[in-house]
């Protein structure tokens, strides 16, 4: 029996039934009548400097047990750099920054008694968009931006660039240079995505024996545990994080952000702490998907080789670097991504302004890297004459291609790939005919991302009834991995069925390092962790049931809940009966296994300041899509959406087709009508289900999809993350499809109607970036 | 000022400001957690329990108007072991559940909706979950699930009918 026919299956979620009976207790269901409720006060202008602040009348009012302020924590975090305090201490960097907290009895007293913090701001002019912050003489918004402790050494930085990472390869003013060369240069804009996870960022402190417990709503308990630490001073391993059902992250939850307030609350009081971000302050202070602009150029020639293209990428961190930081890695593998290019050049910069920070957001800067380098595709191949279709088969990344950063791409994924989704569009049809007599477009894209590796550990206990204990730090965030991938590869592994696989919620005093459940990391790097613990499960097994049987382990295999003797079913011992015997003669059974990133190598000097030099998994998808446009209101209809995705191997299929489908409509909220735009005052102007308008029933199509197998891939069973990328190429089709349909340039989304009017009748101004130097280098710190 | 409604087929009496929502004495004094705070100003449909058999977003029901009224909510539905309604096994079997937090109100708003709308079609129950978002999971798979349950009622329905000539 193979290792694949015994693991890959339907297998639904044992979360499901309380999911369905409401009575999963997400971290805001456990609130207690004995805890105390802690509520911030929050920045209320976007730039200023505090001159007093005076928190002892609030101490005064009922039922407060305590309260807080930026000098109770005053350790730095970050991601590369540590430059986010946990409150504001002295400088207030964005509208709704903590400033301070209050615990009390109950909710109503805690926001009573902030209203008699005394605070005086003295306001200063918010830096609010990347243009000003990157003008000469500009007002920096790290004033100490030198003083701070570098985490992660090689990024570029200065004044108000937080970080900057550049790829380089090959000769690109020699490519440009070329005479049999036409130049075609595009610009795009993009805005914030909020996530809206359904349960805000919430937590719950307590101090038990000199230590912090936070349970909390994450995806990365041990960066909790990591930044509590660091703020609150303390050994990190004086802090223990534990993580109920997380009521949605997308990544939003990719970071600590109130946690650490809460142990602090309740080092305090010794009381138990719960802070919950009310809906309006999740959406005020959401760590959005970056607002972002690009300017690709590329040297083609007439038969559409590209043998030059050179980018710059600003990403707007607000008012912290975060993981734009981290994330300007990726857009050397994203927009330097898809296509083979002969010399390439690239620079991506994270850029501080006075507004709510940004974070991560599924498939993070490659969304909109992948609508700009599709969009600036479609221009090269209008320009030229050529047939998109045509264009992107020929050019597509391939067996021993090299990315930007020299990384040599192994096997050809995106061409075979390309033509399923021919075979695809065969078999479902193309709607043309219900765009009745709208504007009617289609197009076919195809994006490259990423598996995030890393560490992860894993240790599988080995139970006498038969039943095994999986122990990580892996979070179910609502895309099933712990539900299903995970016992699925363990009870594959030792011959059990999946509901015999008890899967431990996340504890950082359990189970090991893990840096979290986010960038399709989860089946990949704990599922090969979880392998590796159950290699040490089956060789203690075999050997405890060799003895017992006196026979060979090498002639024994795990099948069915029984140790057998290789080709005899039925022969041998039922695994509790082995476990048994182990236990009373060399102990329990348990194994425990790691895993980590292989750091794939890239061109010596190709990447600088980069986290990631190379792609240890890269993963592809095609998308495609068709749209109706309304001439007369600007109103986008999605008539079919079609996926072709990279998947390695499906290990529980229609558990990634549910992925395919939600990733899929987030893209078409994000491509067509989900907006965040900064008020002048430097807020988030839409923070309700009111003004933000979230893709609803009526607004979706089935995603019609097809699973790609077989590219390879270190996860376990040939098995890659496959909740991340289904957003991927969203954007990057329904532009290519409006822009066809209405046969303008696309080059901002949200395509809301009044853009999409503007564009038609050539009112839309198109992104012109002053700021962005027109020679390269000069927008590189050097 | 004291209101008494049934709440899950009990008595219960209320004594406090009688513009408290709902959502705020189900959560937070009966700890039935399973309906859900999340827009709290009646656009995300995940607060939805049963008032008198309509079902209502509970974060905009003031308790004041409840005076006699039968409250249920997604607890009522299935007490102990009971087995799961239909449609919620539906739900289960068709992997449709993802964090799970729109479902308690999701399954409220469509019981009530189902029984109200035996013949409904595809594009009738798109309308109906105006009022119910869903951000994780794209909705098709809930709108397969609740047809399949209509097409299963209406030939329970026609069985039966057919057993009574
Ligand atoms: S919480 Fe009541 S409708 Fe959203
Ligand atoms: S399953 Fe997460 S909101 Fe619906």
């Amino acid at each position: 029996m193979s290792e694949a026919s015994v693991t890959v299956m339907n297998l639904p979620r044992r979360d499901a039934q309380d999911k369905l009976r409401g009575r999963t207790k997400y971290t805001n269901d456990r609130a207690r009548p004995d805890m105390l409720h802690a509520v911030l006060l929050r920045s209320t202008v976007p730039a200023g400097r505090i001159v007093r602040l005076d928190v002892s009348p609030a101490l005064a009012w009922p039922g407060v047990r305590a309260v807080a302020t930026g000098a109770d924590a005053p350790g730095l975090y970050g991601i590369g750099i540590a430059d986010h305090p946990l409150m504001a201490i002295d400088t207030i960097r964005y509208h709704g920054e903590p400033i301070a907290v209050v615990a009390a009895e109950t909710e109503e007293q805690a926001r009573a008694a902030l209203a008699a913090i005394i605070l005086e701001i003295e306001p200063l002019a918010p830096v609010l968009t990347m243009a000003e912050a990157l003008e000469p003489g500009a007002r920096l918004i790290h004033e100490d931006w030198r003083g701070y402790e570098v985490i992660t050494e090689g990024g570029a930085r200065a004044g108000n660039i937080a970080w900057e990472a550049k790829s380089s390869r090959g000769d690109v003013d020699a490519a440009f240079a070329r005479s049999d060369v036409r130049i075609v240069e595009s610009s795009f804009s993009v805005g914030r995505q909020s996530h809206v996870p359904f349960e805000p960022r919430v937590a719950i402190g307590s101090w038990e024996d000199g230590r912090a417990h936070i349970q909390t709503s994450t995806q990365v308990p041990w960066t909790v545990r990591n930044v509590t630490g660091r703020v609150m001073q303390l050994p990190p391993g004086r802090v223990r994080v534990t993580v109920p059902p997380v009521g949605g992250g997308f990544g939003l939850k990719f970071d600590a952000s109130i946690e650490p307030i809460t142990a602090l609350l309740a080092r305090m009081t010794g009381r138990p702490v719960m802070l919950e971000n009310t809906r309006q302050e999740e959406m005020a202070t959401c760590l959005c998907r970056e607002n972002a602009e690009i300017r690709i150029r590329s040297a083609v020639t007439a038969e559409g080789e590209i043998v030059g293209r050179e980018a710059v990428v600003l990403m707007d961190c607000g008012a912290y670097g975060g993981e734009q930081v981290f994330l300007t890695t990726m857009t050397a593998h994203t927009l330097g991504g898809n296509y083979r290019v002969g010399a390439t050049r690239l620079v991506s910069r994270a850029v501080y302004t006075n507004t709510p920070p940004n974070g991560a957001f599924r498939a993070c800067n490659g969304v909109y890297n992948t609508f700009a380098l599709e969009r600036h595709t479609d221009e090269i191949c209008d320009f030229l004459g050529l047939d998109p279709m045509e264009f992107r088969k020929k050019n597509v990344l391939g067996d021993g291609d090299f990315g930007p950063t020299g990384q040599v791409f192994e096997d050809d994924v995106l061409a075979p790939m390309l033509d399923r989704m021919e075979t695809l569009r065969a078999k479902t049809g193309t709607l043309e005919r219900k765009a009745d007599g709208r504007l009617y477009g289609m197009a076919t894209t195809v994006g490259t991302w990423f598996v995030f590796t890393g560490p992860s550990a894993a240790t599988v206990n080995l139970n006498a009834d038969g039943s095994a204990t999986l122990v990580t730090s892996g979070v179910e965030i609502g895309s099933g991995t712990m539900m299903q991938s995970l016992p699925q590869i363990v009870a594959g592994q030792l011959g059990l069925a999946p509901h015999q696989v008890i899967v431990r919620e996340a504890d950082t005093d359990a189970a090991g390092l893990d840096v979290g459940v986010g960038g399709g990391r989860t089946t990949v790097s704990i599922g090969a962790a979880s392998v590796a613990a159950c290699a040490e499960v089956k060789e203690k097994l075999l050997r405890a049931a060799g003895e017992m049987l006196q026979t060979r382990p090498e002639d024994l295999v795990l099948r069915d809940g029984r140790a057998e003797i290789s080709g005899r079913p039925g022969s041998g011992a039922t695994i509790p009966a082995v476990v048994a015997h182990a236990q009373a003669t060399t102990g329990p059974i348990t194994g425990s296994g790691a895993f980590t990133a292989k750091n794939t190598p890239a061109m010596a000097g190709c990447a600088m300041g980069h986290f990631i030099d190379a792609l240890d998994i890269p993963v592809f998808v095609v998308h495609e899509a068709e749209v109706a446009v309304d001439p007369d209101t600007g109103h986008v209809e999605v008539l079919a959406y079609r996926v072709v995705q990279d998947v390695g191997r499906a290990l529980n299929p229609r558990a990634i087709m549910g992925q395919i489908q939600g990733g899929v409509v987030q893209g078409l909220g994000y491509a067509l009508h989900e907006e965040v735009t900064i008020t002048t005052d430097g807020r988030i102007a839409q923070n309700d289900f009111e003004t933000y308008r979230l893709p609803l029933a009526g607004d979706v199509v089935p995603v019609a999809a097809d699973l790609y197998e077989g590219a390879p891939s270190l996860g376990p069973l040939g098995a890659k993350g496959a909740g991340e990328v289904p957003i991927l190429a969203v954007g990057a089709a329904i532009a290519c499809a409006v822009s066809r349909a209405i046969g303008k340039p696309v080059r901002q989304l949200p395509l809301t109607p009044p853009r999409v009017l503007g564009l038609l009748h050539d009112r839309e101004p198109q992104p012109d970036f002053p700021h962005i130097a027109s020679g390269w280098a000069a927008n590189t710190l050097g | 000022m004291t209101v008494t409604f049934r709440l899950n087929g009990e008595d219960y009496r209320f004594r406090d400001d009688p513009m408290t929502p709902l959502i705020d004495i189900l959560r937070q004094e009966r700890f039935l957690t399973g309906t859900k705070a999340v827009c709290r100003e009646g656009f995300c449909g995940a607060c939805t329990v049963h008032v008198d058999g309509d079902a209502v977003p509970s974060c905009l029901k003031p308790v004041g108007l409840l005076e006699g009224c039968e409250v249920v909510t997604i607890e009522g539905l299935s007490a102990g072991n009971q087995v799961l309604h239909p449609l919620q096994a539906a739900f289960e079997a068709a992997d449709a559940v993802q964090c799970g937090m729109c479902f308690p109100g999701m399954v409220m708003s469509l019981l009530a909706f189902m029984r109200d709308n035996p013949d409904a079609s595809r594009d009738d129950i798109k309308a109906a979950m105006v009022g119910n978002i869903c951000r994780c999971t794209g909705y098709e798979r809930i709108v397969d699930t609740v047809a399949d349950c209509l097409a299963q009622q209406r030939q329970t329905a026609k069985v039966a009918g057919g057993a009574d000539v």
